[in-house]
């Protein structure tokens, strides 16, 4: 199957993509993401989106952790 | 006596650490200008004090907590330092850790929740570990107190710890920046490792910048570093100096962790999954909250806090104060010191103290549900709802604990990284109705709306909620315009609270309040009781003749438009802000009402329906409690932003209650 990038938002819960490019996200939640170890070449897991628009929950290196939609959106993925 | 320093990532199990390692326990709050604070005990082996600092993912502060921790490194040295790293999560756990080896001060690594990692297949090796970083590494499962008794006896002589010998190679352009800035420091004295220094300043920490700025010109310092940064850019290695610097550690952490881990048999983590599934689920997961929210109040109020308290109250109305009684007739204290002491100080704190067990009850609930794990998950709920109301959805739990009390919602705040977000809280908490109110609207409802009480109730607690939404809209847009709110919540691993870290959490926060119930409290109980006792005519005079009537009767002009222009009223309103508690016990003394019928009967003929909503809303909205302007100050460290919560509320509270009682006359309500 050939390899095709989308913002992560755009991934099913429960499914995996590498992260690509994060780009024109508050430089202050990028160093967040990135002290948790979420950066380009990273697998990072979708695991629910909460009610109303809520957050999304990820899993990345293990870790559980939510950011808003319209942040995740700016993380595009690499699913295979 | 030395000083070692605990630290480590937010949830790597620090504070159980703590509690093992050290016997007696003191907490030291109010760093200048910071409210989050350190904690501090005494090792249980007496070899010296050990510091527990917030949570932190590396030494470049982006919240007050990380604050806390770098200002720490650097203007005090503690003698060693205990990082403590969370096995199953390592490699994110060392960048923080390379960090610390930088600043080269003797360190153990603390290998915690070795049993976490093992039952999900990841097997460390400390001794790999070990000969990598060249610090000692101790594995540990700080919950149980597994190999604490090692930490103990490492630390029993902390000269003893081998010196740091790590020291990683950043590369020969950041080398050579950090050589250059590192002789350039060594004319100032007082720094912490050069190196290290030379390493914050060229990541762009802008603590160690602000440091550095007090001590020296830095200008040549920030030129050698964009140097080395334009170089870094031509050779195409990095886009920034700080960029690189992560890269070049990141590396090295993947290349220990590599060889350090054997994670072959990784397994997910089951029950958080399935707990997660149900409690975080789309549809369910809201309502469920909902429920437990509800057990909560239930207890504290209900089932279990009322109950007590009711207890409490009995105990200090009756046998204390007969006691007392009988104590002060037996030494002949004379009818002045009677007066205070049983009137004033039993009267007055006794009637703020019935609340602790409520107050404590509901910190532990709390405490339970941030050791949980839950709490995080509630915030993640709430978070869109929230952010409509320009807020976050960290903010939603102190407005919760709001409805008990505003004081230790105040407190909760803390959790809440952004300075605006922590603020538009803080700002807002007033406008919850607190329990202290309840008993005002209940007195009114009983006597002006005996067939719709519950519905009356209840619409104060609304219109508290409203203009809480209303005010946090406006504020956000105009106090607060330029800064942008984000949201971020780690999900730790649901896991089972310690009762000794419960008790622990649960004490600390009620501490203050009971701190402020011994200072705050009881000096405005005495002066309320004076105010009353004395008036231009001596001591013990009829209570028209009061101070606390003339002063009542100046402000009563005031009250006039909003229909409730009495001394009596106005005079309600003074204790009031002192306690929302002792509204209704001073409308008892001051109408000379025996029970509760004779007070709803003197209501009935002083107040009419319209100027009893008017009278609430008052209560409801104007200046917040004593203890809660104290713990606002305290929380903001700033007295512009406390007297602008009290003149808001007031200016607020005028206003409603103005256009409830000018308007109702209009529409030809009585």
């Amino acid at each position: 199957m050939a390899l095709t990038s989308c913002s992560l938002l755009r991934l099913q819960p429960g499914f995996t993509g590498s992260i690509q490019r994060i780009e024109g996200m508050n430089p202050i939640l990028r160093r967040r993401l990135a002290d948790l170890g979420v950066s380009e070449g990273v697998m990072i897991r979708l695991k629910g989106k909460g009610p109303f628009m809520g957050p999304i929950t990820l899993e990345c290196n293990g870790q559980l952790f939510a950011i808003r939609r319209k942040e995740a959106a700016m993380i595009e993925v690499k699913v295979s | 006596m030395s000083s070692i320093a605990l630290v480590g990532n937010p949830n790597t199990g620090k504070t159980s650490l703590f509690n093992t390692l050290t016997s007696s326990y003191e907490y030291v709050g109010n760093w200048a200008g910071v409210t989050v604070e350190k904690k501090i005990g005494s090792l249980k082996n007496g070899a010296g004090k050990l510091i527990d600092l917030p949570g932190i993912y590396s030494l470049h502060p982006l919240s007050r907590d990380e604050g806390v921790a770098a200002q720490y490194l650097i203007e005090e040295t503690p003698e060693a330092l205990i990082n403590i790293v969370d096995a199953s999560q390592l490699e994110r756990n060392l960048l923080l850790t390379l960090q610390l080896l930088e600043y080269g001060k003797p360190t153990i690594l603390g290998l915690n929740m070795t049993d976490v990692a093992k039952a999900r297949g990841i097997q460390v090796n400390p001794d790999i570990l070990k000969e990598r970083l060249g610090v000692p590494v101790l594995p540990l499962i700080a919950r149980t107190g597994k190999g604490t008794s090692q930490v103990l006896s490492v630390l029993e002589q902390p000269s003893h710890i081998p010196p740091i010998t790590f020291q990683l190679n950043y590369g020969d352009i950041a080398e050579e920046a950090i050589t250059s800035i590192v002789a350039q420091l060594q004319k100032t004295s007082g720094l912490p490792n050069l190196r290290w220094v030379a390493l914050q300043l060229l990541e762009q920490n802008p603590v160690i910048l602000e440091l550095l700025k007090k001590r020296m010109d830095i200008s040549s310092l920030l030129l050698i570093a964009d140097a080395a940064q334009t170089r870094l850019q031509q050779e195409k290695l990095a886009l920034t100096l700080p960029q690189w610097i992560r890269s070049v550690r990141m590396d090295y952490i993947r290349m220990v962790c590599a060889d350090a881990i054997d994670s072959t048999l990784q397994k997910p983590h089951n029950l958080t999954e399935r707990l997660d599934s149900i409690l975080t689920h789309r549809f369910l997961g809201l309502p469920l909250f909902i429920v437990f929210m509800y057990a909560m109040f239930k207890t504290t109020f209900d089932w279990i806090g009322g109950p007590l308290s009711d207890l409490l109250d009995g105990f200090i109305g009756g046998p204390l104060s007969d006691w007392t009684n009988s104590l002060l007739g037996a030494i002949g204290a004379s009818e002045f010191t009677h007066a205070l002491i049983v009137d004033g100080l039993i009267g007055g704190v006794g009637g703020v103290l019935v609340f602790v067990p409520q107050i404590f009850i509901l910190f532990l609930m709390i405490s339970f549900l941030e050791d949980s794990g839950y709490m995080a998950r509630v915030c993640l709920l709430m978070d869109s709802t929230m952010e409509r109301m320009g807020l976050n959805g960290k903010a939603f739990i102190p407005f919760i604990i709001g409805f008990g009390c505003n004081v230790p919602a105040i407190m909760a705040a803390r959790s809440i990284e952004q300075p605006k977000d922590r603020m538009l809280t803080t700002l807002l908490m007033p406008l919850m109705s607190c329990s202290a109110r309840l008993p005002v609207y209940l007195l009114f409802a009983a006597v002006f709306f005996p067939a719709q009480q519950a519905t009356a109730v209840l619409s104060m607690y609304v219109l508290g909620v409203v203009f809480a939404l209303i005010l946090c809209k406006f504020f956000s847009k105009y106090l607060f315009k330029n800064e942008t709110s984000i949201f971020i919540i780690e999900l730790p691993p649901y896991r089972m609270p310690q009762f000794k870290t419960l008790s622990r959490s649960t004490w600390e926060k009620g501490k203050g309040f009971l701190r402020k119930a011994g200072t705050i409290i009881l000096a405005g109980s005495v002066l309320i009781w004076l105010m009353s006792y004395a008036g231009p005519g001596g001591l013990n005079v009829d209570m028209d003749h009061s101070f606390l009537a003339k002063f009542g009767g100046f402000i009563a002009p005031l009250l006039q438009p909003l229909g409730f222009g009495t001394w009596q009223a106005g005079s309600t309103l003074v204790p009031g802000f002192l306690a929302k508690e002792v509204v209704v016990s001073t409308m008892n003394i001051i109408y000379h009402a025996p029970d509760a019928a004779g007070l709803e009967g003197q209501i009935a003929s002083v107040f009419t329906p319209l100027s009893s909503i008017s009278f609430m809303a008052f209560i409801l909205l104007y200046i917040p409690c004593l203890a809660t302007v104290g713990v606002i100050k305290k929380e903001t460290a700033s007295w512009k932003w406390t007297f602008f919560s009290m003149g808001y509320s007031l200016a607020l509270a005028y206003s409603v209650s103005l256009v409830i009682y000018q308007g109702g006359r209009l529409l030809g309500w009585s």
